[in-house]
């Protein structure tokens, strides 16, 4: 999984110019129920990977969430 | 669970949506939330426009004007319905039944089957399934499905989650027999373990409708709702759609020997643009054949979003051409079930307004 392009991904959705692994997602103001959402959607079409809505509401920083994925995804 | 049905067609189309239109921008105000998230929210998820029946307005006053306009206009008898089904999760009483209260009010005949289904975003889907039974009978000629909800009046108008989205409507369609050797196929899937993810908790018997149940709460991200409304899981209904909705589809597909590209239109429950569109990405489909514009000019009015989307997208060609057609719906429940058919060259396809 190449992790650069998912943060990027990550910061379109949010709306800011960059997210870094140690960000905490819910110090971001646009982490709101849409982003869940777009990310939600983002890692089905992007990456073929189901996350709960759950697993990513208990997710702290965007590296957990990467690190979610890549974990999916094997 | 797959079904086949010989000879049977839906002969015509009305839907009854209130005049009174609301516009999600004028309600953002509403919402404890930047405005500029809001707009983003418009433009991703689809939201403008939705229908809202003033207060006091019910299920059987919406379908009691679409009757009354069938019969006025000559393209129903009073004496020909056999069978009444109304599939709504917003009846005029626990009891009697609405459809009884409908039958009452438009004066129709004794011999009738009449029947409430209280189903959702599957409505369309399990009404047709169930008009399609009935015609098996050689007493019932003519079937009238009557899909109808005014769900926005169990609807908190401070969670933002649930209200831009959903709209007040009711589809009168009209099923019988066809004289062509017409087949349609469905299939039909259900999953009670997670009934919770689409509910509105109390009002029942489980949890009566208290005071305390009236009371706006905090569920999280500034979204206040009380017991008494619809609670709906998001995420989770997003998840249900994107796995369970395109294995069914191209089940379906497969157990009638029909291609995708064959399919003139697939019609599913309009949810939200943004979920319609991930589906259709997900199994490949045009977005050309697969419509997502219902949500954004009426709000999402549960089993009534697939007929205002056909009315609404084909309008008078329904009426003359013929079509190949499958439609999905899937939500409460969970129930998630798919329907092709040959459709069109009905007596009538038309969308009036409720005053």
């Amino acid at each position: 999984m190449d992790k650069a392009e998912l943060y990027q991904k990550l910061a379109a959705i949010l709306d800011i110019q960059e997210v870094k692994p140690e960000n905490v997602l819910k110090d971001f103001e646009t982490w709101d129920s849409l982003a869940i959402l777009s990310v939600l959607a983002m890692a089905d079409s992007k990456y073929g990977v189901s996350i709960k809505a759950d697993e990513i509401r208990s997710v702290v920083t965007a590296g957990d969430l990467a690190n979610l994925m890549e974990a999916k995804q094997k | 669970m797959n079904f086949i049905f010989h000879r049977k067609r839906i002969s015509g189309i009305l839907t009854i949506v209130p005049a009174n239109e609301r516009s999600f921008v004028e309600e953002m105000k509403n919402f404890n939330f930047p405005e500029a998230r809001s707009l983003k929210l418009k433009e991703v998820m689809g939201f403008d426009k939705h229908r809202i029946v003033e207060p006091g307005v019910c299920v059987s006053d919406l379908a009691v004007f679409g009757m009354e306009h069938l019969f006025k206009k000559g393209q129903l008898r009073r004496d020909e319905i056999d069978a009444l089904i109304l599939v709504t999760q917003s009846p005029d009483y626990f009891m009697p039944p609405t459809s009884s209260v409908i039958h009452g009010r438009l004066n129709l005949k004794q011999d009738i089957f009449c029947m409430d289904i209280n189903q959702g975003c599957a409505g369309f889907v399990i009404g047709l399934l169930q008009a399609f039974l009935l015609l098996e009978q050689q007493s019932i000629q003519k079937v009238v499905l009557i899909n109808a909800d005014v769900i926005s009046r169990k609807t908190s108008s401070k969670d933002r989650n649930s209200y831009p989205l959903v709209g007040d409507a009711a589809s009168i369609t009209i099923v019988e027999r066809d004289v062509e050797d017409s087949i349609i196929h469905a299939n039909l899937k259900m999953d009670g373990s997670r009934n919770g993810v689409l509910m509105i908790p109390a009002g029942g018997f489980r949890l009566p409708s208290t005071p305390d149940t009236a009371v706006l709460e905090d569920v999280g991200d500034n979204n206040l709702r009380a017991k008494d409304h619809l609670r709906m899981d998001g995420s989770a209904v997003f998840n249900f759609v994107q796995t369970e909705v395109p294995p069914l589809i191209k089940s379906l597909l497969e157990f009638a020997g029909v291609s995708m590209e064959s399919v003139d239109y697939l019609f599913c429950h309009q949810a939200n643009r943004f979920m319609l569109q991930k589906l259709a990405d997900k199994m490949g489909v045009p977005y050309a054949k697969m419509p997502s514009n219902e949500v954004e000019h009426f709000g999402n009015s549960s089993g009534v979003t697939i007929p205002t989307a056909i009315i609404f997208n084909l309008q008078d060609r329904l009426v003359t051409e013929k079509f190949k057609v499958c439609i999905a719906g899937f939500g409460v429940g969970l129930t998630w079930g798919a329907v092709l058919l040959n459709l069109g060259r009905v007596n009538f396809s038309e969308m009036i307004e409720y005053k």
